[in-house]
């Protein structure tokens, strides 16, 4: 009986963990993901219509580390071949576009200015991409090893996408709290 | 365990039901000893608190409670934020920068600073673990169990990373703790600095609440945190009453015997032994690293005096890193083993004084040790050489030089070495010699052990006389061949750090006295006694790796400014 409970235990806890670790991941809002960090991000910048999240991860990417204080917040994500740190996610109340170039949207992109800034192209492809939009910017700086190519950008520019404040709002909402920020004003 | 007769009891006849009555008292069961392990009753409440901790924080995991809370948390907050004002918020910004990276990092950095100052190392390495574990474990549940800043209110002033826990608290605590425990000692000083630390983690929690930084279970997270871990390990690790903070003069491996620790001893004393101490008094503190020499006067007829020695597991814990020093620096000298518990070294040290003074080697009389805290403190209790004095301060003639051989003449001859012959366990009275601290005392030593015992007895009469004349006096008792091989074995690791220091100061005056006696014994090749082994070589490696590690340890954590 003890070593039942001792393994009712040990699985609950390790369920737990894997909760836990999922809550330092920014996934994208869907059936048992934990949006913490999303919120802590849209925090980070209030004025930000849109917080940026990761869809899924593609085959050989993963989640590098992230750290979300006031006025900024970045995570990184680290590839088997583009190498550590490969793509850096940067939401900040404004970013300077001045060196970059204004590119088309692709389809399904929410409404926002797309700015694309290459500095290096393979093997060492490294580059910034910016989204602006109303009260924000995302910047993605790709900082490949030398090998990686093209396909690693496209791979993690199609595991990236964007969450809207409003979202998260309304999902608050119902558990009787308000995200301050764009939209909600807040006592104080 | 004492050896003395017990004193007059009642005859135990096979009819005789009653109790056998003693002076000594045997503590029953369940009792505490002369001086419990005391984490005091703070340490208690906050092993509580970070049980308690670990217990919430498994019921966030395991259940859906977190929502409520958090839900409960945002109602007071607005609640307090509803009561903002302009000259507040300013107000409390300000008492907000007492958790700032600046602030904390000035007092850590401050207090390690003085640390090594002071040359407090134990005190410095539990403070710098209990950073670095309050530094990581905030970081790693930061990391783990993301939670947002609080809903519902504006957010005044800046932040980084997760809400919980609340990592100024846990940094301001942090550092107040170390101050309190390693800078300030017991008493008034301690006393005023908690009340201000208080104010102060109460102040900087107030802050983070009113600007809506941080949600009330956040600093609570923090608060035990940052004063439970460096609290309790400070009790643990460094406990007042073995390792005070102090500013006076005192070797640190020296214990203080006055307040609880006195109580103790007397007790214990009293319970195990059956005698009244009336004093207890530290004596030749400056001739011993390895324990707490004291002088104990106890009631008798009249009163007397008994040399005490205090071990504690700071002594073994001494003695275990001067060996592991020794094995990297000269190889494993082949019959050094450390101890591995308090016991069993007190206990050995009055075995040999049992065994060497039933030999009839003059040496103190042993009346048993008594245990002041169960396997921390023993103290030894012997003989007190009234009207004794240090080898170096007595008169030394043909006389006093024959003892001394024929005394270790007997040693070989009954098979017992000393392993520590130095003028300070050398006593003098009434014209004879009296070996003490036969901690390191051996039976069935090896030859080249009691050689060394030889040598080192040569040495030391020869630094009072010279060493023409022990040569001759020696020849009384040892053959030329045996001198020569004592010279041949002996070496800088061989000779205890006392004669060697006296020795360098002959050689300066142009006296090199270890020469002249390898010059009159017959020659000799060396006997090696260094001895390179995997053992060596791996420790060397080890202790090398962990220097390594923790410099790394340090400039990494410097870095990240967990220090």
């Amino acid at each position: 009986m003890a070593r039942l409970a001792l393994a009712v235990m040990a699985a609950s806890l390790l369920s737990g963990c894997a909760r836990l670790q999922d809550s330092a991941v920014p996934l994208c809002p869907g059936p048992d993901r934990n949006s913490a960090s999303l919120f802590l991000m849209a925090q980070a910048v209030p004025s930000a219509a849109y917080v940026p999240c990761v869809s899924e991860f593609p085959a050989g990417w993963t989640f590098g580390g992230q750290r979300i204080r006031n006025a900024h917040s970045e995570f990184w994500m680290d590839s088997d071949r583009a190498g550590s740190r490969a793509v850096t996610v940067v939401l900040t109340r404004d970013c300077d576009t001045s060196r970059a170039v204004v590119v088309p949207q692709e389809a399904g992109e929410p409404p926002m200015k797309r700015f694309e800034e290459p500095n290096a192209l393979p093997p060492t492809l490294s580059g910034n991409r910016y989204y602006v939009f109303p009260g924000g910017c995302i910047t993605y700086r790709f900082s490949f090893a030398p090998g990686a190519t093209f396909a690693q950008a496209v791979e993690a520019s199609q595991a990236l996408t964007f969450v809207s404040r409003a979202l998260g709002v309304t999902v608050l909402a119902r558990e009787g709290q308000l995200l301050c920020g764009r939209g909600v004003r807040c006592p104080g | 365990m004492g050896h003395e007769a017990l004193p007059a009891t009642k005859s135990h006849p096979a009819d005789d039901r009653g109790p056998i009555t003693s002076k000594r008292q045997r503590r029953p069961s369940g009792q505490p000893p002369p001086l419990p392990r005391e984490l005091g009753a703070s340490g208690r409440f906050w092993i509580g608190s970070l049980l308690a901790l670990l217990a919430f924080t498994i019921l966030l995991l395991v259940t859906t409670v977190g929502a409520s809370i958090d839900r409960q948390e945002s109602v007071f907050l607005r609640w307090i934020a509803e009561g903002r004002t302009g000259w507040l918020n300013r107000a409390m910004l300000t008492v907000n920068g007492l958790g700032s990276t600046a602030v904390t990092r000035t007092l850590r950095l401050g207090t390690i600073i003085a640390l090594i100052g002071f040359r407090r190392w134990r005190h410095l390495v539990v403070l710098v673990i209990s950073l670095l574990l309050v530094a990581w474990l905030t970081g790693k549940i930061g990391q783990f169990f993301i939670r947002p800043r609080p809903f519902g209110v504006r957010i005044i002033g800046g932040w980084d990373g997760s809400s919980l826990p609340s990592r100024p608290v846990a940094e301001l605590s942090v550092a107040l703790i170390g101050i309190m425990y390693t800078l300030l000692p017991r008493g008034g000083l301690r006393s005023a600095a908690k009340f201000i630390a208080a104010v102060l983690l109460g102040a900087l929690a107030a802050a983070e609440l009113y600007l809506g930084l941080n949600h009330p279970a956040d600093i609570v997270f923090a608060l035990v945190l940052g004063i439970g871990i460096p609290l309790v390990a400070f009790r643990l690790f460094v406990p007042n009453a073995v390792f005070p903070v102090h500013y006076g003069k005192g070797r640190a491996a020296h214990l203080d015997v006055r307040g609880a620790r006195g109580e103790a001893i007397r007790q214990a004393v009293h319970d195990q032994l059956g005698m009244t101490v009336l004093d207890v008094k530290p004596v030749g503190l400056a001739g011993s690293g390895g324990s707490t020499p004291l002088r104990l006067t106890v009631v008798g007829d009249p009163d007397h005096h008994l040399f005490a020695k205090l071990y504690a597991k700071t002594h073994l814990r001494a003695d275990r890193s001067y060996k592991l020093g020794r094995t990297i620096l000269y190889g494993t000298l082949e019959d050094e083993k450390s101890y591995n518990s308090v016991r069993r070294l007190v206990q050995y040290e009055d075995y040999m004084m049992l065994v060497m003074h039933d030999f009839g080697i003059p040496c103190a009389k042993t009346y048993g040790f008594v245990e002041i805290t169960p396997e921390r403190e023993y103290l030894l209790v012997n003989e007190f050489f009234e009207g004794g004095t240090e080898i170096t301060e007595a008169e030394v003639d043909d006389a006093l030089i024959d003892d001394a051989l024929a005394t270790i003449r007997r040693m070989w001859d009954l098979g017992v070495a000393h392993r520590d012959v130095k003028p300070a366990n050398i006593m003098v009275r009434d014209g004879k010699i009296m070996l003490i601290d036969l901690a390191f005392g051996e039976i069935r030593p090896s030859p080249w052990r009691q050689a060394v015992d030889l040598a080192n007895m040569m040495l030391v009469l020869a630094l009072r006389t010279d060493p023409d004349r022990v040569y001759q006096r020696a020849l009384r008792f040892f053959a030329p061949e045996e001198i020569a091989e004592a010279f041949a074995a002996t070496r800088r690791v061989t000779m205890p750090s006392q004669s060697r220091t006296m020795l360098k100061r002959h050689r300066k005056e142009g006296r090199d006295i270890l020469a002249r006696f390898r010059e009159l014994a017959p020659k000799h090749p060396p006997i090696a006694i260094q001895r390179w082994s995997v053992q060596r070589i791996g420790l060397t490696l080890i202790v090398l790796l962990g220097m390594l590690l923790a410099l790394l340890l340090v400039i990494d954590n410097l870095r990240t400014g967990a220090l």
